[in-house]
């Protein structure tokens, strides 16, 4: 093994990723006074935070339309198709009010009614009245609201002087011999040196793996290095079969068109001109949730009613918007349709097709933030020094199906969350215990064999095998035949690996080194995702099983949890979900018929 | 200390503002000087053109009108005030040394005040003779 | 002083070309600036003939698709794809812009790509930029008040408040601006540049923003500021369509009313 030389950091916290989640953790320990290191593989305000567009999602009740958070958790359990825990959900629509009135005081520059309120737009599956009619829920800064958010974080963390290790990545947790996490091991892109991060928590806050698939919203960056780490350290998984296919990725480039776009007032026609939304959505349309939107498109392709030559794709209309409303409230797609597919907004309709968007599941916490796994009976088991929030958690707020504008608010309470937590559980400046030597070097070993790897096959063509198998096995509409073939070609395709090689063999800015990494995690979290589908026998949110098209809350109501060891074999439990509210100021919402 | 956390750490940079030197004033003088220019080089040139077309005595005569005199001292004073400032610029983006930089500069006041009272001598010697 | 010998490692060489073996007739030749700090060689272009058919329709396609199968040494940042996380910023076809957003289309011939002018040069692409990210820190750019909201509720700003900060906060921090400026070329250590004195601006200019006299006090200096000569390089080159030279141009006005 080569020698490293080895530099030790030691915090109360290390929180690994600077999104929306990390930094607003980080924001929340370092102005609680622990010391606190934030991790992150790009520089702060390149996190995929920053592509959020639409808004975030809270009761402020700013349009007069009595809105209340009560609304709000209904919208999302029922979004979840019944598999998102409540209490979490509770805590999440709740907090939501006073978490993005923090935003603004931190200086969000948010849009504004002529109250000089915080400007609301309406949202797929954000109702009123239990779903009566549509509500104007979603918080949105013009189309840009994650840029927006995620710089003014990363300025407050500016503020309070957090300290930030930037382009560093994350190898592996440091575990002790309890299982408890006491730390992590990353890479230094600049100069190549290993740094060895001690903290009393660790939180990871690394994002999706969108870039499974081959195409899909996410940024190359969303590799889920968090999710992978959690698996190598003999974690679970949880509901990683549910993968969240957003309606209007711009057909070729993938790019996302936000959902706040329907919200303005577009409509998605297939090749007969026909506004078939109404037809499978009779309330919300357009502005159905997005698994239903996602299936339905799917369903008129499949029927020979697609739009272009090749009949694969959808139309999405904003034409018929008053110019000066797109300009102002949609700027940023605007350009976006201009740039990608050549298209003017004010004239033409947005080629568009489902793309894969984001992942519901992820690392099981309870809504404190805490890692969780199952032992024995107990299937709470709070993992002793590790933290996940965003959308590496599963916590789950978003159960089988995700609503638009509850991603950015996720991040946003649970990064808080995990921060009150933090300043709760965690002894400021209290010392770290020693840490055998093994464990850094099992790590190093992993880095040491891709580093001088040697095989015949690069990392681009592994990549583009997964990216392609996922893609077509694990897709919007899934069947047992397919799905079992794609676990045998995924397994398949991840026994490659071992025949992976490397040209860069230099240790600064190694980045084909960096992205073999990458694609180690993200074969890992492959793998997790088609054989958590395949054992999937229902049809619940995101996940449509073609030969179980129904939901089954007999059989079904309960999160899978799955384990991967090293040769790639993986462990299946379930945990159940939480019917239960937090508190009794809310009834818990029993499952029922999802129409919208 | 690691490198990133030196670089990212805030206290360096409050410490890394240059010795304050205000920048309006400089700015104003140099847009005022310009505008001031503007009318005095609208009426030289031309004037200077059409004593360049007649004799020498006229020429001397044109620069013996009081009014004339006045114009040129007008002229003289704000284009080397604004020949300074503009050269001052111009040795602050390119002289990086520190030392060099504050002799350059002291040297282009000089100069400046140096040709511009032998301007004004100038005007004044033809105006007397 | 202006230096008549060049510093170590400025002669570009010419690399390695990649020729295709193609029956292709939409083929174009890219020509990248390579340079790795690990041995002391000097940097190099090297050539690389892709075959459009099979590229996506970006400079960035371009680049990934080379990496992917050609050469995967090859070293920049890249995230998002779509031009809102800033990383690709680099020099294509003379001009400095987001990998991301430029289309290859839009360049006649042969597509020469270099990192961002005048910066230090970590790796290929890939420039240095954490002095201009402590530059961005030291205008202290964030919210400041002396005046707390009312417990748990927004600060009030009206549409047209709001609306002074439109074309300010969208910047994406590529600093393809700054190091355009030929003012910041010669003097990047104490000129803040377009990039960051637009982030002055943009906070300046929030009517929720209750230091602004403080802010421009700290503006007020020789060369943090006053180092823009208005050549307008900044605004001309914005992948975003932003115009930091403007904002300068506007804090130069507020420097002298309120003097």
């Amino acid at each position: 093994m080569s020698e490293y030389e080895i530099i030790d950091h030691e915090h109360d916290v290390v929180v690994v990723g600077a999104g929306g989640a990390g930094l607003r953790a980080t924001l929340g320990m370092v102005s609680g006074g622990l010391k606190t290191a934030c991790i992150t593989k790009v520089f702060p305000t390149r996190s995929h935070t920053v592509a959020a567009q639409g808004g975030i999602g809270a009761a402020l009740n700013n349009m007069g339309e009595n809105d209340s958070w009560q609304f709000h958790m209904y919208d999302t359990i029922k979004g979840s198709d019944w598999l998102g825990d409540q209490d979490a959900i509770e805590y999440m629509c709740k907090e939501a009010i006073p978490s993005v009135t923090e935003l603004e005081n931190f200086g969000v520059p948010f849009s504004r009614t002529e109250d000089g309120e915080v400007y609301q737009r309406p949202f797929g599956g954000h109702t009123l009245d239990y779903g009566k009619k549509m509500a104007r829920r979603a918080c949105a800064a013009a189309d840009r609201t994650g840029h927006a958010i995620l710089h003014t974080l990363y300025q407050q963390c500016l503020k309070h002087k957090a300290e930030f290790f930037v382009e560093y990545i994350a190898l592996d947790l440091l575990m002790d011999d309890n299982g408890a996490c006491v730390g992590v091991l990353a890479l230094c892109m600049d100069d190549g040196k290993i740094h060895r991060f001690r903290g009393h928590q660790t939180v990871l806050a690394t994002g999706g793996y969108g870039r499974v698939y081959f195409s899909c919203t996410s940024a190359h960056t969303c590799t889920g290095d968090g999710n992978a780490m959690v698996l190598r350290a003999g974690l679970p998984l949880q509901d990683m079969e549910f993968v969240q296919f957003h309606p209007t990725g711009v057909y070729g480039a993938g790019v996302l068109i936000t959902e706040g776009s329907r919200g303005e007032g577009g409509y998605l026609t297939n090749s007969e001109g026909e506004r078939f939304m109404e037809r499978y959505a009779p309330t919300a349309k357009d502005l159905a949730s997005r698994d239903v939107v996602s299936r339905s498109m799917t369903i008129e392709i499949n029927e020979g009613r697609g739009v272009g030559p090749n009949k694969d794709h959808i139309f999405m209309h904003l034409e018929h918007i008053d110019p000066a409303t797109l300009h102002m409230r949609l700027p940023g797609i605007s350009e976006t349709a201009k740039i990608f597919c050549g298209v003017d907004v004010t004239k033409e309709p947005i080629p568009v097709l489902p793309t894969v968007h984001y992942n519901m599941g992820g690392i099981p916490t309870n809504y404190h933030g805490e890692v969780v796994t199952r032992r024995g009976n107990d299937q709470n088991a709070v993992v002793s020094g590790l933290m996940a929030i965003g959308e590496a958690a599963c916590v789950s707020v978003h159960g089988a199906n995700r609503l638009g504008t509850n991603s950015l608010l996720d991040i946003v309470v649970f990064g808080r969350a995990a921060a009150q937590r933090a300043l709760k559980t965690v002894e400021k400046g209290s010392s770290h215990a020693p840490l055998p030597k093994s464990v850094t070097d099992k790590i190093l070993a992993r880095l040491d064999k891709m580093r001088y790897a040697k095989g015949d096959v690069s990392v681009g063509e592994i990549r583009n095998s997964m990216q392609n198998a996922m893609q077509k096995h694990a897709a919007v509409f899934r069947s047992n035949s397919s799905m079992s073939e794609g676990v045998k070609k995924v397994d398949t395709i991840a026994t490659s690996l071992d025949g992976i090689g490397i040209k860069d063999r230099s240790m600064i800015f190694n980045t084909d080194l960096v992205e073999a990494l990458e694609l180690e995690n993200l074969m890992q979290q492959a793998i997790v995702t088609i054989k958590s589908a395949e054992q999937r026998k229902e049809s619940r949110g995101a996940h449509s099983h073609e030969d179980f098209p129904e939901r089954d809350d007999k059989n079904w109501m309960k999160h899978t949890i799955m384990w991967l060891n090293d040769k790639m074999k993986t462990k299946l439990d379930y945990r159940d979900v939480h019917l239960n509210t937090l508190t009794n100021e809310v009834a818990s919402v029993p499952p029922a018929a999802r129409v919208y | 200390m690691d490198k990133k956390v030196a670089q990212y750490s805030y206290t360096k940079v409050e410490n890394m503002s240059s010795v304050k030197s205000p920048g309006v004033g400089h700015w104003k003088l140099q847009r005022i000087s310009a505008i001031g220019m503007i009318p005095l080089l609208l009426w030289f040139i031309p004037s200077l053109l059409f004593s360049l077309l007649g004799s020498y005595e006229e020429a001397i005569a044109w620069f013996q009108s009081p009014f004339n005199t006045t114009g040129l001292f007008l002229l003289f004073i704000t284009l080397f005030f604004h020949a300074s400032l503009g050269l001052q610029v111009v040795i602050e983006d390119y002289v990086h040394n520190e030392g060099l930089k504050i002799a350059s500069i002291i040297l282009i006041k000089l100069l400046s005040i140096l040709l511009g009272v032998l301007s004004l001598l100038c005007v004044l010697k033809i105006y007397l003779s | 002083m202006a230096e008549f010998a060049l510093p170590k490692h400025s002669k570009i060489v010419k690399g390695i070309d990649y020729p295709l073996e193609t029956d292709s007739k939409n083929t174009r030749k890219v020509n990248v600036y390579r340079w790795s700090p690990d041995d002391d060689q000097n940097p190099r272009i090297d050539s690389y003939t892709i075959d459009l058919d099979k590229c996506g329709p970006m400079v960035l396609d371009a680049l990934i698709k080379i990496k992917q199968e050609i050469d995967s040494s090859l070293t920049f940042r890249r995230s998002c794809r779509e031009g809102i996380c800033g990383s690709c910023s680099m020099n294509i076809d003379g001009t400095n812009t987001l990998a991301c957003l430029k289309s290859i289309d839009d360049i006649e011939g042969e597509i020469n790509i270099y990192p961002l002018p005048h910066m230090e040069v970590v790796k290929d692409l890939v420039p240095d930029l954490s002095k201009a990210y402590e530059q961005l820190t030291s205008i202290k750019p964030w919210l400041q008040t002396n005046t707390k909201p009312e417990e748990g509720k927004s600060r009030k700003q009206s549409p047209s408040e709001r609306e002074k900060i439109d074309g300010l906060w969208e910047c994406v921090l590529c600093f393809s601006c700054s190091t355009s400026c030929p003012s910041y070329w010669w003097n990047g250590d104490k000129y803040l540049g377009p990039a960051v004195l637009l982030q002055a601006y943009r906070w300046i200019a929030d009517s929720r923003d209750e230091n602004t006299n403080e802010r421009l006090d700290d503006l007020e200096d020789s060369f943090k500021l006053y180092r823009c000569h208005t050549i307008m390089n900044c605004t001309k080159t914005c992948p975003k369509g932003l115009n930091p030279a403007k904002a300068i141009g506007e804090i130069k006005k507020l420097q002298l009313e309120r003097k």
